[in-house]
C-alpha cells in the first residue's frame, strides 16, 4: 500500500473480450469547429449544402499552425449548434443530416504502394499536415509538426501502453486492424529515416503481444521490435514509454527528438496509414464506453462527430446512480464534463461514467505513498504543505513544476485527500 | 440522476485507507499481545489495558473539552442569546428588588408571571434547533467525533506499543499516568493524528522510564538469576561474555522464559508480524532492515576490534527493544521522514544513536531514546531544500562519509571505555 504504490487497478476484464460495435451511422453528426489548441475558424460550406463524406468543411485555427475541418459523413448541412468537447468547454458545432449512402469525396483515392515507396519526408509531413492528423491519445497535438523534425531520428516508437483504467480502445484497435499499424509505423520510418521501429505494449496483455507477434513476421524487411513492458501507472507517459521500451531516458522539459526518438500514439500511427495509403482524414475511432454507471460496457468504433449521449444509449444507458460523473479520457488525467451533451472529436479515447463517490478527507499521516509512487520523483505531500502554507520558495524548490498531473499521487493517498489539486495549486502559484 | 464535475483523478486506490493501515499494525501486535499474556498471565492483560484505555481515554476528554470549546466560540444560536439575556434580565430585576421600593416590586412580579412560560418555549425552540442540526450534519458517531481519532486505531496502535514496551512488575497506575502523559503531550497538544512531532509510545514509555525508572521500572531485574535483561547485564559489564550463558540463542530468539518487557522478549513474534506488515505494504520494510543492519554492523566491527564472539552482534540485535523498536516503532509514518533516503538515514540514525546508548549510556536500552531523538531531525530530513525521492551520487557519497564515520568514532569510543 504505502510502498510499490503505481499498480493501479485496471478495471478492463469487462468490455474487452467484446467484439467492437460498429456505430458508424447516426442521423446527424456534429463536427466541432472549434477545439482546445484552436479557437477560430473558417467555413467554406453554407447550410443547406451537400457534402461528402471527406470533403473540407472549413480551416481551424491555433497559434501556431491550421488544421482542416472534414466531413466525417455525407449529408446536409443543417445548421449549428453548441455542444461540450472533451476539454470541457462549449465549442461551435456544424450540423450534418446524414444520407446514410457514404458518397466519399472525389479526392479520397487509395495511393499505389510504387508512389509512397519515393516519398520523402517533406511528401509525408504534407499529407499528415492536409489530413489534419493529431495525437489520437488525447494530447491533440499535431502530428505534422513532430514529423517535420529536422533532428537525426534513430527510432519511432509506437505507444500502445494504454495505461489508464478502464480504457480498451486501443487494445480493440490492435486486435482489429494489427496491419494498420504496421503499415502506419513502416511509413514513419520512412519519413523520418528511421533505422528501429518499436512497439511498447504492456507484458500483461498477452492477447496483443501474440496479435503482434503474427504480424511482426509479414514486415521482416524492416527493424521493428515489440517491448513488452511491465504493467504500472504512468508506464504509458511518454517519457515513461520511452525509458523503458528503449532505454533513453528523456528529461522532463527536453523534446525527445533532441535524444533521436519519435513517438506517436497507436492510434495515430492507424491513422497515418490511412491517411498515407487511402487518403483519408479521420472519419472514425475506436472508443471505450466504460465505467461503473453505464449498463453495459463496450469498445464502439464510432464515427468522429456522433453524440456521446446516443454512446450512451447504445450502452443501454445510465443506472440507477444518484450522481454520476461523466469523463472523458481516462479516469486518471480525464476531463469531468458537466453534462452528457458531448462529442465525439478525433481525440475522444473514452467516455468514462463512474459514480460520483464523495470521499471523506481525513488528516494526513505522512504515510508516503504519494512520494513513492510520483513518476518524476517530487513529494506531493510536501508540496501539499508548502501549498496550505503559502511558501513559494519551498514549492519551488519541491520542483512543483515538474508535475505531469497524473493523478496517482490523490490515486494513492491514505488520508483520500486530493494531493493532486494541492500541487496544481502550487503550479499555479510558480507560475 | 445528476452529473456533477470533479478534477481528475476520478478513481481512488480501494481498500488504502489509514484505518486499514493502523489496523494492520494492530494485528501485527496479536500475537505478541498473547505471548505476554502467555509469559506473564492476568498482570500483562491488565497493564494492556490499562495502556491503551489511558490513552483512549485522555484523546475521548480532550476532544470532548475542545469541541466543547469550539462549539461555545462559535457563534452561538439566536434562542441561546435570547435565553441569556432572559437569564440576564431576570437577575438585574432581583437586584433591584434588594432595594425594596414598590416600583422593583411590581416590575419584578410583571417580569416573573410569564418569565418561566417563556422560558420553557425558549428551551423547547433551542432542543429542536440541535436535534435538527445533529440530524443533518452529525449522522454517526464516525462523523459526531470527527476530530476523535478511536475510529482509525490510531490511538488504539500507540496504546498497545506502549503497553508491550513495559514492564510486567508495573504498577497500574504508573501505566495510567505515563499513558495520559503519552498521549497528550506527545499527541494532542500538537494538534491530534498527522501533527504529532513525538511518537507518543515512545514518549509514554520515556515519560514512565524518566519519572519512575529508578524506583520500579529495572529494580526487579538488577539481580542477574532472577530477573536481569540481556541488555542490563551487558549495561554492567560491555563484554561479559558470560551473558550467553544465562541465555542461549534459542531463548533469545524465542522469547520464552526470557525476562524483559512485555513485548519485546520475542524475536520470532516480532518478525512474523513485521513480516505481516510488509506483505500487507502498510510499512517500508527498509526502515527496520536499515535500523537493525545498522545495530548489527557496528556491533560486528566491535566484535572484531575487541576480539569478542559472535555473540556480541547477537545479543545486541535479539536481546534488547531493538527489534520490536525497528518493527513497529521506528516505522511510525507520522514521525518518519517522507522520502525514502530520507526515511534510511533516519534509521541509520536510530542505529547508531540505539547503539551508542547502550554502549555508553547510563540505561541499558537505548531504542525509544534514539526514536525520540531522531524524531526531533525528521523536519531536517525533510527540509525542502536538500530532500530528494531519489539518492543522488553525492547523497550516497556523503551518506558513506558519514557511515565510515559512525564506525570509526563508535569504535574509537569502545576502545577508551574499555
Amino acid at each position: 500500500m504505502i510502498t510499490n504504490s503505481r499498480r493501479v487497478k485496471d478495471y478492463k476484464q469487462l468490455d474487452r473480450e467484446l467484439p467492437t460495435l460498429r456505430h458508424v451511422d447516426p442521423d446527424y453528426i456534429y463536427i466541432n469547429l472549434q477545439n482546445a489548441r484552436a479557437k477560430e475558424y473558417t467555413l467554406d460550406v453554407e447550410v443547406g449544402d451537400h457534402v461528402k463524406l471527406g470533403e473540407i468543411l472549413g480551416r481551424r485555427k491555433g497559434k501556431f499552425f491550421e488544421q482542416p475541418i472534414y466531413s466525417t459523413v455525407s449529408g446536409v448541412i443543417e445548421g449549428r449548434t453548441n455542444k461540450y468537447h472533451s476539454s470541457g468547454d462549449e465549442v461551435e458545432c456544424l450540423i450534418v443530416r446524414n444520407d446514410f449512402k457514404d458518397t466519399y469525396h472525389e479526392s479520397i483515392t487509395d495511393r499505389p504502394d510504387s508512389v509512397i515507396e519515393q516519398f520523402t519526408q517533406e511528401d509525408f509531413v504534407e499529407i499528415i499536415k492536409e489530413k489534419g492528423l493529431v495525437g489520437l491519445g488525447g494530447s491533440g497535438f499535431p502530428s505534422y509538426i513532430k514529423l517535420n523534425t529536422d533532428k537525426d531520428i534513430h527510432t519511432v516508437v509506437i505507444n500502445a501502453v494504454e495505461c489508464e483504467p478502464y480504457l480498451s480502445s486501443d487494445y480493440r484497435l490492435i486486435k482489429d486492424q494489427p496491419e494498420d499499424i504496421f503499415r502506419g509505423l513502416t511509413y514513419l520510418m520512412r519519413a523520418v529515416d528511421a533505422t528501429r521501429g518499436v512497439i511498447a505494449v504492456k507484458k500483461t496483455k498477452k492477447e496483443l503481444v501474440e496479435v503482434l507477434e503474427r504480424e511482426i513476421s509479414r514486415f521482416s524487411d524492416w527493424n521493428i521490435q515489440i517491448a513488452t513492458l511491465d504493467d504500472f501507472y504512468p508506464q504509458g507517459w511518454e517519457n515513461m514509454t520511452f525509458e523503458n521500451a528503449v532505454g533513453i531516458k528523456v528529461p522532463v522539459g527536453t523534446l525527445p527528438m533532441e535524444y533521436g526518438i519519435l513517438g506517436f500514439n497507436v492510434s495515430t500511427t492507424a491513422s497515418v496509414y490511412e491517411a498515407v495509403k487511402h487518403n483519408l482524414p479521420i472519419i472514425k475511432r475506436h472508443l471505450t464506453v466504460n465505467g461503473d454507471a453505464v449498463n453495459f460496457p463496450q469498445d464502439i468504433r464510432a464515427r468522429v462527430g456522433t453524440s456521446v449521449r446516443e454512446l450512451i444509449e447504445l450502452s443501454d444507458g445510465y443506472t440507477d446512480e444518484e450522481k454520476v460523473e461523466v469523463i472523458v479520457g481516462g479516469p486518471m488525467m480525464g476531463e469531468s464534463i458537466e453534462s452528457d451533451d458531448i462529442v465525439v472529436t478525433q481525440t475522444t479515447t473514452s467516455i468514462l461514467v463512474l459514480k460520483s463517490v464523495d470521499y471523506v478527507e481525513e488528516p494526513c499521516v505522512r504515510c508516503a505513498s504519494c512520494v513513492y509512487a510520483c513518476p518524476v520523483d517530487i513529494q506531493p505531500v510536501q508540496i501539499m504543505n508548502a501549498v496550505k502554507r503559502e511558501d513559494k520558495e519551498s514549492a519551488r524548490a519541491l520542483e512543483a513544476d515538474k508535475c505531469i498531473e497524473c493523478g496517482l499521487c490523490a490515486y494513492v493517498c491514505t488520508s483520500k485527500i486530493h494531493v493532486t489539486d494541492y500541487v496544481r495549486e502550487a503550479m499555479k502559484m510558480l507560475r | 440522476m445528476n452529473i456533477v464535475t470533479k478534477n481528475a483523478p476520478h478513481l481512488r486506490r480501494p481498500n488504502a485507507t489509514v484505518v486499514r493501515m493502523m489496523r494492520d499494525v494492530s494485528i501485527a501486535l496479536t500475537p505478541l499481545i498473547v505471548f505476554a499474556i502467555y509469559q506473564h498471565g492476568v498482570d500483562a492483560l491488565l497493564i494492556l489495558l490499562a495502556a491503551v484505555l489511558s490513552m483512549v481515554a485522555t484523546e475521548y476528554v480532550y476532544y470532548q473539552i475542545k469541541d466543547f470549546m469550539e462549539r461555545k466560540r462559535e457563534a452561538k444560536s439566536e434562542t441561546e442569546e435570547k435565553i441569556r439575556e432572559l437569564n440576564w434580565q431576570k437577575k438585574e430585576k432581583k437586584k433591584a428588588l434588594k432595594e425594596k421600593t414598590q416600583k422593583a416590586r411590581e416590575d419584578y412580579e410583571a417580569f416573573m408571571k410569564d418569565y418561566e412560560q417563556r422560558m420553557a418555549s425558549l428551551r423547547e425552540t433551542l432542543k429542536e434547533e440541535n436535534r435538527a442540526a445533529k440530524k443533518s450534519d452529525n449522522k454517526s458517531f464516525r462523523l459526531a467525533n470527527r476530530s476523535f481519532t478511536i475510529y482509525n486505531f490510531t490511538i488504539i496502535t500507540s496504546g498497545l506499543i506502549y503497553g508491550l514496551t513495559l514492564p510486567d512488575t508495573i504498577p497500574l497506575s504508573k501505566v495510567i499516568v505515563g499513558g495520559v502523559v503519552g498521549a497528550l503531550l506527545a499527541k494532542l497538544v500538537f494538534g491530534g493524528m498527522g501533527q504529532n512531532i513525538f511518537n507518543p509510545a515512545a514518549f509514554a514509555r520515556v515519560f514512565v522510564v524518566l519519572s519512575f525508572g529508578a524506583a520500579l521500572s529495572y529494580e526487579a531485574f538488577v539481580d542477574a538469576d532472577a530477573g536481569a535483561t540481556a541488555m542490563s547485564v551487558l549495561n554492567e559489564q560491555m563484554f561479559n561474555a558470560g551473558v550467553v550463558d544465562n541465555y542461549d540463542y534459542w531463548m533469545l530468539f524465542s522469547g520464552i522464559g526470557l525476562p524483559g518487557s512485555l513485548g519485546e522478549t520475542s524475536a520470532l513474534l516480532i518478525l512474523v508480524g513485521g513480516i505481516y506488515l510488509a506483505a500487507r505494504r502498510s510499512f517500508d520494510i527498509v526502515v527496520p532492515i536499515t535500523y537493525i543492519g545498522t545495530v548489527f554492523l557496528l556491533s560486528l566491527t566491535v566484535m572484531f576490534t575487541q576480539d569478542l564472539g559472535f555473540w556480541f552482534p547477537a545479543v545486541h540485535v535479539l536481546g534488547g527493544g531493538l527489534l520490536f523498536g525497528a518493527v513497529f516503532m521506528a516505522t511510525d509514518p507520522i514521525t518518519s521522514p517522507v522520502t525514502r533516503p530520507g526515511r534510511i538515514y533516519f534509521a541509520f540514525g536510530l542505529g547508531v544513536l540505539t547503539f551508542l546508548i547502550r554502549l555508553f549510556g547510563n540505561l541499558p536500552e537505548g531504542v525509544v531514546f534514539a526514536i525520540l531523538i531522531m524524531n526531533m531531525f525528521v523536519p531536517a530530513l525533510d527540509y525542502a531544500k536538500w530532500a530528494k525521492s531519489r539518492f543522488t551520487v553525492r547523497s550516497v557519497l556523503v551518506f558513506s562519509i558519514v557511515v565510515v564515520l559512525a564506525i570509526v568514532i563508535t569504535n574509537v569510543g569502545v576502545y577508551y571505555v574499555a
